[in-house]
């Protein structure tokens, strides 16, 4: 088959698509590390939420959520989230490993703590 | 690669074209003197109909794959909200250009363009902080 300029982006999508998925294809996990599920936070402090995650071949970066809803965006892979002050009450934190496009993938891990 | 990203790569690549044709339309005819201005206010509109449909699309591929939208921050909630406005408002504005712009005052016809130029400029700004607060 003769070449032909006109060629170009199609070898050039089908190269992409071919392209090995070397990277990041570790199984994805997240870990949160503090606080520790059943933990009691006092509501004066500024509380860190401690995490490690994989985000796997699907995954790109994670949010945190408190009591499902989004607080934080974080693109590293270990680290801590300072959290703003937490209303008193049982409070759910979690972190989702989502894709480029926002999306949680169903990688997350939750912990539900009292604050006083 | 995934399939995935393959998706989300070529609805980025239609929603940029669609950004250039609002901005870039819209700034050529508000800055140049052009014999047939209503092809370019329909050019434009289709710009607008190209930024939302992809715009739709992002949201499509990621329920496709994972059976839900993205979450967005308030932030971003409210960057998107923008866009939306921006959108609904250009695509008024450049069709009603295309229809009616030649029977308009050379004034209002300029009025118009200043508007959709804006909501381009607007819109761009937007997806810059839905892009990275979501």
């Amino acid at each position: 088959m003769p070449w032909s300029p006109k060629r170009l982006p199609l070898a050039f999508l089908l190269a992409l698509a071919l392209a090995p998925a070397a990277a990041g294809a570790a199984e994805a996990f997240v870990r949160i590390t503090a606080p520790a599920e059943g933990a009691k936070l006092d509501s004066m402090d500024l509380a860190k939420l401690a995490y490690e995650v994989v985000p796997g071949p699907k995954g790109d970066h994670v949010h945190v959520y408190v009591d499902g809803k989004e607080v934080g965006i974080l693109r590293r892979l270990k680290g801590s989230y300072t959290l703003e002050t937490l209303t008193p009450g049982q409070r759910t934190l979690c972190v989702k490993v989502v894709n480029k496009g926002h999306v949680p993938i169903g990688v997350e891990q939750c912990v539900k703590v009292t604050v006083e | 690669m995934l399939p995935e990203n393959l998706a989300y790569a070529l609805t980025q690549v239609l929603h940029n074209f669609g950004a250039v044709g609002v901005m870039g339309g819209a700034a050529f005819a508000l800055l140049v003197p052009v014999a047939a201005p209503e092809r370019v206010a329909r050019l434009v509109a289709a710009g607008w109909v190209l930024q939302i449909a992809s715009g739709a699309a992002f949201g499509g591929v990621g329920f496709y794959y994972y059976g839900r939208l993205p979450d967005l921050h308030a932030i971003a909630a409210g960057a998107l909200a923008v866009k939306l406005v921006c959108a609904a408002g250009g695509l008024a504005l450049t069709l009603a250009l295309a229809a009616r712009g030649p029977v308009w005052a050379a004034t209002r016809r300029q009025e118009a363009w200043w508007a959709v130029t804006t909501l381009a400029a607007a819109a761009l700004a937007a997806a810059a902080f839905l892009r990275w607060f979501a």
